[in-house]
């Protein structure tokens, strides 16, 4: 979800040159944006305040056992139902996928990168439901992506409006490029399927071309100019498409930056170059690091890519069984941070331990992400009108840091996938219990 | 051998247990120190951990001292043993102190200056923790020896929290560990480490618990006497460099626990015995 955070910085804000000052400012311009939102539509104005007041008391009464998972009343299959159907209920016709629902100012301007990163999610849900509407949605997704690719194969960053630039977005087109490889495979008895993996390998291709000789991505298309480690997402996506694509120029892309994302590993297992200049190290953003580099390392058959991401991940693991929750922000090293929480950094973290409990069988990793997905669960609201209900809060509570007042769909799109990935798995283990008598 | 009792609670039936169990072996404690019993947050611990049913059932058998069918009621039946009491049951700590003749004194927290302080000048040999805060260096070293702790599995494999329920699920045999508590989970030298035998009999983990605390108890009992006649000595963990911390274990995890000590799927390895 970088690109909201690329849009607004580069759009209005050269983030090389511009001072404290005038960010300042422009924080502050988009501040009284988005309280104006209110003034268009007040009737907003009682979801608003329904929803400070519920996390005010929660944030009051219940926080030291807002973790109590054992509570958690919502069966998983509903659970997952209404954080699907609020992605559905975000698309609009033309395919695209709103980036997010705000309290004060409604549905937002459609969202390329994670209209990409979703396609997986929806396929996903429609072959685990049967349900059609989810794969004809990934459909028009998809077809709406395409009609935004660049002619160098690569995808814009920000949000679509009518002000809308084209600047092209390395982490964008990774991410991106995920839906495009998932698409292809879910294709392939379709006509447009060449065309798909064709457009992806562009894609790739220009990523490849673009890369820096350390394995890097940095310049014009890289946030901020800089290189970022939360970029191991876009090795995780050249690795996708690698294994369709047989190219081996993709898969050396993927080994390139995985291999510069490890160098930064410290012994702590803090992942070093998230490199946000003007914002803390989001758990969201610590988690795409981790995210991206254990799958890259899934996909390329690499055990020290695996390894490198186990450690993050298992000092985030301690935190949270320890202190039953994991902080919005976190210091270098994980030395402390803000303590709102970061709902997607939650879910995406769920996600981690989950595959890693797939792939190590270490039955703690499970155990975490299970109670990880009955805490977010507890969180969802159930009622309210579209864009709330079964949405999933930028930060608990809403006016945390990140993404405030917001429901966002790349938070629906990871509590999905955990959810999912927390079906299939332990039906699995069960099955395997039953089967061997041996868990 | 002076022994101090480090308790959750003045309730605490283990920490009742292990003093009258003491008391009753010659080794009368020096003293108890307890954190108090009704803090919002044990109250609230205990409600998840027994339910509102049990909770009330346990606060009316304490406050109703008169009816005697619920004067005898404990629940953990596996201690009434150490419990029994001429026609009844010890019902806390003040009633198995005013007995034996130790004091109980209560803290909020078993790491505080005073806590310190008056640990000091029962000048114990031993403490027994049965229950309470994790204990910081300044508690730790203040017994001669140290301090004991019943690790409901075997060390080192399974340290940490609802450790019978992960030894079941992680294929570990059951066992019961009796060691000294150092800075870290679990980590402490061994004294006593054995594999439990009765999980045959458990029709729950409530059930297999109770057991093991009670069994938990003998051996720490075993490991007292063991200490004051020379008999036995702290083995240091083997394996410290893995990391086997465990933590509380999901109800969905229990459930499959449970499933697999129902069908009596349990590991037994020969030897695992005394450490």
């Amino acid at each position: 979800m970088s690109g909201r955070f690329e849009r607004t910085q580069t759009q209005m804000n050269s983030p090389e040159s511009s001072s404290s000052r005038n960010f300042m400012a422009t924080r502050t311009v988009r501040a009284l944006n988005e309280a104006a939102g209110l003034l268009r539509a007040p009737q907003r104005v009682v979801q608003l305040f329904s929803k400070l007041a519920s996390d005010e008391l929660r944030t009051t009464f219940e926080h030291r056992h807002l973790y109590s998972y054992a509570a958690a009343t919502i069966p998983v299959a509903d659970a997952l139902r209404s954080v699907v159907d609020w992605i559905l209920h975000a698309q609009r016709p033309d395919g695209g996928i709103a980036a997010y629902y705000s309290l004060l100012t409604g549905y937002s301007e459609l969202y390329p990168e994670v209209t990409g990163y979703i396609i997986p999610t929806l396929y996903d849900f429609g072959r685990l439901t049967g349900d059609p509407t989810a794969r004809h949605a990934a459909e028009r997704a998809t077809h709406w992506l395409l009609s935004l690719q660049m002619p160098s194969g690569a995808f814009p960053g920000g949000l679509r409006g009518p002000d809308s630039d084209a600047q092209p977005s390395v982490f964008n087109t990774g991410q991106i490029l995920q839906g495009l490889v998932r698409a292809f495979v879910e294709t392939h008895t379709e006509t447009r399927n060449a065309e798909i993996l064709e457009r992806a390998v562009a894609a790739g291709d220009w990523l490849a071309a673009i890369q820096q000789a350390d394995g890097s991505w940095t310049g014009h298309a890289a946030y901020q100019g800089a290189a970022h480690t939360y970029y191991s997402m876009v090795s995780w996506a050249l690795a996708q498409l690698a294994a369709e694509s047989s190219d081996p120029r993709h898969a050396a892309a993927a080994d390139r930056n995985i291999d510069w994302v490890l160098a930064h590993v410290q012994p702590s297992g803090w992942i070093d170059g998230i490199n946000l200049r003007g914002h803390p190290a989001y758990l969201h953003f610590i988690a795409y690091a981790i995210q991206g580099t254990l799958e890259c390392g899934i996909l390329r058959r690499r055990d020290d890519v695996i390894q490198a991401a186990a450690k993050p991940a298992w000092v985030l693991l301690r935190k949270f069984e320890t202190h039953k929750r994991l902080l919005g922000t976190y210091e270098p090293d994980f030395r402390g941070g803000q303590r709102f929480s970061c709902l997607t950094g939650n879910a995406q973290m769920s996600c981690v331990w989950l595959r890693l409990f797939e792939v190590t069988g270490d039955l703690r990793y499970l155990n975490a992400a299970l109670k990880m997905n009955e805490m977010l669960k507890h969180l969802l609201p159930i009622k309210g009108r579209r864009g709330v209900v079964g949405g999933v809060a930028g930060s608990y509570p809403i006016w945390g840091a990140y993404q405030p007042m917001r429901f966002i769909s790349w938070g629906c799109k990871f509590l999905a996938d955990a959810l999912m990935l927390e079906q299939r798995l332990t039906r699995e283990f069960e099955a395997k219990f039953e089967a061997s008598g041996c868990a | 051998m002076r022994v101090a009792i480090l308790c959750s609670s003045p309730y605490s039936e283990t920490g009742c247990a292990v003093s009258a169990r003491l008391a009753q072996l010659g080794y009368v404690p020096v003293g108890a120190l307890t954190l108090p019993s009704w803090d919002r947050s044990t109250l609230l611990r205990k409600l998840g951990q027994w339910g509102l049913r049990d909770s009330l059932h346990y606060a009316i058998a304490k406050l109703a001292p008169g009816k005697s069918t619920l004067r005898k009621q404990v629940l953990n039946p596996y201690l009434e043993r150490a419990l029994r009491h001429g026609d009844g049951v010890f019902r806390g700590l003040r009633e198995v102190a005013r007995t034996y003749g130790f004091p109980v004194v209560t803290c909020g927290d078993q790491n505080s200056p005073r806590a310190v302080a008056q640990l000091k000048q029962w000048s114990p040999d031993l403490a027994i923790f049965t229950g309470g805060n994790i204990l910081r260096d300044q508690v730790l070293k203040v017994p001669r020896l140290g301090i004991l702790n019943s690790h409901l599995a075997l060390l080192p494999e399974i340290r940490g929290m609802s450790s019978p329920e992960w030894s079941l699920l992680c294929g570990v045999p059951l066992g019961i560990t009796i060691h000294f508590m150092d800075s870290g989970i679990d980590t402490g030298p061994i004294l006593l480490r054995r594999e439990f035998a009765g999980a045959a009999d458990c029709d729950s983990l409530a059930d297999l618990r109770n057991r093991m605390i009670a069994e938990g108890i003998e051996l720490i009992a075993e490991a007292v006497a063991g200490l004051d006649r020379g008999t036995i000595a702290p083995v240091p963990q083997a394996g410290r460099e893995k990391d086997c911390q465990f933590f509380v274990m999901h109800e969905q995890l229990k459930a499959v626990a449970t499933r697999r000590l129902k069908e009596g799927r349990l590991n037994s390895v020969a030897g695992r015995s005394d450490g």
